[in-house]
């Protein structure tokens, strides 16, 4: 029986967090916490070859600084780690802003300040910083994560060679910060052996598991504990130094220790969007049918590893192209190693959307119906074609005059562009626990996230159903791994992978408590066979005879003790599709882009809650402005440090440049193919063709064809 | 010394307030410097209170209502002081450069960013946090509304948000979307629930002005 | 940040004496100074909080208006003779920062807020203004919200405040107190070119503190306009801004004040574009020419070649959107 889920819910955290109750991991109390602060490097590539520690030593408050001589020796975790070595292991420097002394003291005002008078010297070699400076040194990288870098259908050199229509064209975008606006934020507590670390992770068992392995320790002895984050959006997927740095002196110490990112050393500490350069040869039919796809990208990778997380994958799964070759390749720099950020098709899927758009203006063919066109079906779990229809429908794109340039709006352009939108989502093991206690409340216990998509409330929504209770009735536990391990909360898969689990543990609970009505002699209940008894907001009741029911709180009450029950059910990953509709106004004289009307149709799956799913629309859209119009993680050629390493000169989208229209459209089938009620993983699907449908819009409000983002004013003065 | 003075106290330990004095010495001697054993000696009239590189200061703030002591060096931001002196965490940090506005608190009634001001500056002022808007178990209408229009995601910058918006309708800045858009954008969301902010904030405007 | 001592004086007088001493600044807003210390691109001993100075009233008599130099940006902006009398002053200040910022920020401070290039914000960088001597990576690094004007091989860093930009078209006098008595300062010599001193901004001398601004009302004041592009809707430095007022009689340019931010490394005023429209009737020739006049001399970079043309298009739309030119 469904009641909640699918309905329009609100946040059942709303309380906590408009109150100030709810604690990240930077406003938990501890007693007696010092207060680090790292020290980074201001050279790209070479050594450290003196570090003067005295005078920090010698301030107010400072309890101890820590270098590469006398850090504590870790190992280098692999899994969850990605950047190939730990800092302050040895003098060696692979990138600006390395961890080169962590300083310790009383306070966070005496921490920063010792940290500003550590004096370190360097012997600093020539680094290479920018894709461009490192031509000719791309590569193919050995597969990540089992998945190629190198895939190839059909015959494509041959299919391009005897193709119609033939486009050339490349794209480039430089790199991105995923800025949450929760610094990272890590405290490590030991006591006795035992670890507990206070953590902004979108992963705590990840994080358990990689903190046990740099300090050596059981992962059993370790306690990650990640009530709400602030915000990840890839940066906090992966583990970073500074959680492994920090843990290890607060063990040396005897002490807990806090240490919390600055903003600008975000900008070196947890990842990006790597820079990335595309080309993409295209061979079609006159009637816009695509023959083949050769798409080759470099990604800037780092001295230290070679993971590429700006995947090409729609360029082979989401069209039906017989011959189709994608490379990506990557180029190492002097660079800190990327990371996932939301979307990380989104780099790959900018180049594929708009080399379509540059097709079907080629062409003639509507851009809607050129990718109906080449509509790869994929089973029924796909409404891809639905999702053109319904967008196209809302927005009015059947009234799009054809000629670029021809529609003005007092001293504005006004363009009418789209793109497809599709996310890959992931799947991990997790398993949850959902408990009836004796006073007939619900808890669900499962160690997964909430980085604001949703998790508490929607898993209560679902266990609510489930268990057959009022919604208020449960209290949702996660981010803690004391409870029942689950996976990280990145690529979109936190509720296609914990839901099917909570689900199952729910029904296994409701199921138990009904066996024990039934057994008890004291329940109106008792004997009844436990098939007739169905549950409705928190009482049970015998179908054939209504007049006879109880309670949870009186079954379990009666039984003196809560009733458990845990499940452990695994989904399957796959994709999600949408198709977005935007429209753009540009400045005739100024150049300057608005985004001023989206609709977006989407294909989720089933809906399990609108407005936490309304939410991640709203959210991407205006990720993807970001990514079209403002963000540009500024990098110095000469020295690879990041010239805007903040909030007011890196451009994150303030409220005002949001659409004031942004409509959400959801086709609202369960797919057949899911375990988690028929949902899939969403999250990440409405950005994927948000800067290219920004792009295809400018284009067709003034003629120009802009391939590298940002598309800020300088490149539209027409 | 009035109430509303700072009042300069030492370090607590011998070894601080050897390291302060230093500090001051070397800062310079032409510092006038009034302590609790100097004071007697200084021409009140003319000489302000100082508080030396190095030493903290007792100051008081009303925090919600309540009136609280709080030592800080000069150098503490209100920000800082909030959260690691006076225990209050529903005030954010986000970038501690007043480029975010995850801090936003009131101070006597207008907005400020907490990161952006020393502790010591406000002495003597009233504060608001997001703690100190609801009464009991009854939300401030700008909270319901943020709720009710979900207004917000990971709720980093809610707190932020939240007393940017009161702000915003006191101030008379809530008449349009378009007028919202453009006062809330001291704000920054990376969830990106703008949309929603502005529903919230207009919603909530009308129904505190009736 | 290193811990630093406090004084917070009750008079001027006071303030300027303690002020006077070396390693002390004063603290109005903090907004600025606090990411400075923080930053580590400045170093400062002491503070001296202005904020119990007696210098925050607005007034305005027939000579113009008076600011002093601790009124908010907010209270200036939304000045009821401000908005009327001198609305460039109103508009240049709701274009700044956000509304927080403009509620704690002073004027005496805004002017004196420093650059943000993002190498004299970062001391892991060189910075000829930060430390002099020690080069100017954006000469030939990522310059492009640099200046096209004023620059100088050791600085190209332009000036931030989009309220001096606008006082500076209203020949806008600042007033100071230091050490040695008070003095006047026009804005248009308050602000110094780098040249071989980048780290040497302005004209003050040690321990002089900004008490207050006149402005010269009248019909050029009345007439006159602030328009700022950037790259974000809103909450950003200007890319190029221009500060105009223009008095028309007959058809004809009376008289004109031009200024503009973004493309210079200060508050840019442009004689030649004023005189190639002054005496004219206010033609797209006349305010093509006068671009041109602004712009001769222009030293672009690699990055930032595109605001020698932007801001050619911001004086032509700003006169145009504010209706002087048909």
């Amino acid at each position: 029986m469904s009641r909640l889920v699918g309905r329009d819910v609100a946040r059942v955290e709303g309380r906590a967090k408009v109150t100030g109750a709810a604690r990240y991991a930077a406003d938990q109390p501890v007693a007696g916490v010092l207060r680090g602060f790292l020290v980074l490097s201001t050279v790209a590539r070479g050594e450290v070859t003196r570090i003067d520690t005295g005078e920090a030593r010698g301030g107010p408050g400072v309890v101890a600084v820590y270098t590469h001589r006398d850090m504590p020796r870790l190992a280098v975790p692999e899994g969850f780690y990605v950047k190939g070595f730990l800092p302050m292991q040895d003098a060696r420097v692979y990138h600006n802003g390395q961890p080169v002394a962590l300083v310790v003291a009383e306070t966070f005002e005496q921490a920063r300040d010792a940290a500003a008078r550590v004096r370190v010297e360097y012997r600093a070699e020539t680094p290479v910083t920018a894709l461009a400076d490192a031509a000719g040194q791309a590569y193919l990288p050995p597969p990540f994560h089992g998945e190629p870098n190198e895939v190839i259908r059909g015959d494509t050199g041959a299919a391009l060679a005897a193709a119609p229509v033939r486009l050339d064209v490349e794209y480039r975008a430089p790199a991105h910060h995923h800025n949450p606006i929760e610094p990272h934020a890590t405290t490590a507590v030991w006591d006795d052996g035992r670890l507990t670390v206070y953590e902004s992770a979108q992963g705590v068992n990840a994080t358990r598991q990689m903190l046990a392995a740099a300090l050596g320790v059981p992962p059993a002895n370790v306690r990650v504990i990640s009530e709400y984050l602030g915000g990840g959006f890839g940066a906090k997927g992966l583990v970073w130094p500074h959680t492994l740095l920090n843990a290890a002196v607060a063990r040396e110490i005897g002490r807990p220790v806090r240490t919390v990112l600055t903003r600008a050393q975000m900008y070196t500490s947890n990842g990006h969007r790597a820079e990335f350069h595309q080309r993409l040869r295209i061979g079609a039919t006159r009637r816009g049918v695509l023959t083949g796809i050769e798409h080759t990208s470099t990604a800037q990778l780092s001295r230290t590893d070679q993971s590429v997380f700006n995947s090409s994958i729609a360029t082979h799964t989401l069209y039906a192209c017989p011959n189709v070759h994608v490379r990506q390749l990557g180029a190492d720099l002097d660079l800190p190693t990327s990371s996932f950020m939301r979307s990380p098709e989104l780099a790959a899927q900018f180049g594929l959307e708009t080399a379509l758009d540059e097709l079907s203006h080629r062409t003639g063919v509507d851009p809607v119906d050129l990718r109906l066109r080449n509509h790869a079906d994929a089973g029924p779990g796909k409404h891809l074609a639905e999702c053109y229809r319904m967008g196209a429908a809302e927005f009015g794109w059947r009234r799009r005059e054809r000629r670029p340039g021809a529609t003005r709006d007092g001293d504005e352009y006004v363009g009418w562009g789209m793109a497809t939108e599709t996310h890959t989502y992931g799947n991990f093991e997790a398993s949850a626990r959902v408990t009836v206690g004796t006073d007939g409340r619900v808890q669900v216990a499962v160690a997964t996230q909430e980085i604001g998509t949703g998790t508490y409330t929607v898993l209560s929504q679902v266990a609510a159903d489930a268990v057959g209770v009022p919604l208020d009735r449960v209290t949702t536990r996660i981010g803690d791994t004391d409870l029942p391990p689950a996976g990280l909360s990145v690529a979109s898969s936190t509720m296609p992978s914990v839901i099917p689990s909570v689900d199952r543990a729910g029904q296994d609970a409701r199921a138990a408590v009904i066996r024990l009505a039934v057994a008890d002699s004291r329940s109106p209940l008792h004997g009844v066979p436990p098939e007739r008894v169905v549950t409705d907001r928190g009482r049970l009741v015998d179908s054939a005879d209504p007049s006879r029911s109880d309670t949870y709180r009186a079954v379990v009450g009666r039984h003196g003790r809560a009733v458990p029950a845990t499940a452990a059910v695994r989904n399957t990953p796959g994709h999600t599709y949408g198709a977005v509709f935007v429209e753009v106004r540009v400045h005739h004289r100024y150049g300057r882009v608005r985004v001023t009307r989206v609709v977006g149709a989407y294909d989720p799956g089933r809906v399990l809650n609108r407005r936490t799913l309304r939410g991640q629309v709203i959210g991407g859209v205006t990720w993807g402005i970001g990514y079209a119009l403002t963000e540009h993680t500024v990098v110095d050629r000469a020295t690879g440090r990041v010239v805007n390493p903040n909030l007011s000169t890196y451009l994150v989208p303030v409220n005002a440049d949001a659409p004031p229209s942004v409509t959400a459209l959801f086709v609202d089938q369960p797919d057949p193919g899911s375990a988690a009620m028929g949902a899939k993983g969403f999250g990440e699907t409405p950005m994927t063709g948000v800067p290219a449908a920004i792009g295809n819009a400018i284009f067709h409000a003034t003629g120009r064809r802009l391939r590298e983002v940002p598309f800020t004013q300088d490149k539209l003065l027409l | 010394m009035s109430e509303e003075e700072p009042v300069p106290v030492r370090r607590r330990t011998v070894l601080k307030v050897a390291t302060a004095a230093g500090t001051a010495a070397a800062a310079g001697a032409a510092v006038p410097v009034t302590g609790a054993a100097e004071g007697a000696t200084a021409p009140a009239a003319t000489v302000p209170p100082t508080v030396p590189a190095g030493a903290s200061v007792e100051i008081t703030l009303s925090v919600n209502g309540a009136r609280r002591r709080v030592a800080v060096e000069p150098r503490v931001t209100l920000l800082d002081a909030l959260r690691d002196r006076i225990g209050l965490t529903g005030t954010k940090k986000g970038c501690d450069r007043g480029e975010c506005g995850a801090c936003t608190v009131l101070a006597d009634g207008e907005r400020i960013k907490s990161c952006l001001t020393l502790a010591v500056m406000r002495q003597g002022s009233r504060i608001t946090t997001v703690e100190g808007l609801a009464r009991g178990d009854d939300l401030h209408p700008v909270q319901a509304a943020f709720i009710r229009h979900d207004a917000f995601q990971c709720g980093g910058c809610t707190p932020g948000q939240i007393m940017s918006a009161v702000a915003c309708i006191a101030e008379g800045h809530d008449g349009s979307d378009d007028e919202v858009r453009e006062w809330m954008s001291g704000n920054l969301c990376r969830c990106a629930a703008y949309q929603n902010i502005v529903a919230a904030v207009r919603d909530a405007g009308r129904e505190m002005r009736g | 940040m290193r811990a630093f001592g406090y004084t917070a004086p009750a008079d001027p007088a006071t303030a300027v004496r303690l002020a006077a001493q070396p390693g002390t600044t004063y603290v109005a807003g903090g907004t600025d100074l606090l990411n400075l210390m923080r930053d580590g691109a400045e170093d400062h001993e002491h503070l001296v909080d202005i904020n119990r100075l007696d210098l925050a009233a607005v007034t305005a008599d027939d000579a113009g208006l008076h600011v002093g130099g601790l009124a908010r940006m907010r209270q200036v902006a939304e000045d009821r003779r401000v908005r009327t009398g001198f609305p460039v002053l109103s508009q240049a200040l709701l274009a700044s920062a956000s509304p927080q910022v403009r509620i704690m920020a002073s004027i005496g401070g805004n002017l004196l807020q420093r650059t943000r290039c993002g190498y004299f914000r970062d001391p892991g960088s060189a910075c000829n203004k930060r430390v002099p001597g020690s080069g100017c990576p954006a000469v030939e690094g990522q310059n492009r919200m640099h200046a096209v004007l004023g620059g100088s091989p050791h600085c190209i860093a332009t000036h931030p405040s989009d309220l001096a930009v606008a006082l500076l078209a209203l020949d806008a006098v600042v007033r100071v107190l230091g050490p040695d008595g008070a003095r006047q300062i026009p804005v248009g010599e308050l602000y110094r070119e780098p040249g071989d001193t980048p780290h040497l901004e302005n004209t003050l001398r040690p321990g002089e503190l900004i008490t207050a601004v006149d402005v010269p009302g009248g019909p050029l004041a009345q007439r006159s306009r602030y328009r700022k592009l950037r790259d974000r809707a809103t909450f950003e430095f200007a890319v190029v801004s221009v500060a105009a007022a223009v008095h028309l009689r007959g058809g004809r340019v009376r008289d004109v004040r031009l200024a503009f931010g973004g493309i210079g490394t200060r508050p840019w005023r442009s004689p030649e574009a004023e005189d190639a429209l002054r005496g004219r009737a206010l033609t797209a020739v006349a305010v093509a020419e006068a671009g041109r006049a602004l712009v001769r001399g222009a030293q672009p970079r690699q990055h930032n070649a595109f605001k020698v043309e932007l801001v050619q298009r911001a004086l032509t739309g700003a006169l145009h959107e504010w209706g002087a030119l048909r």
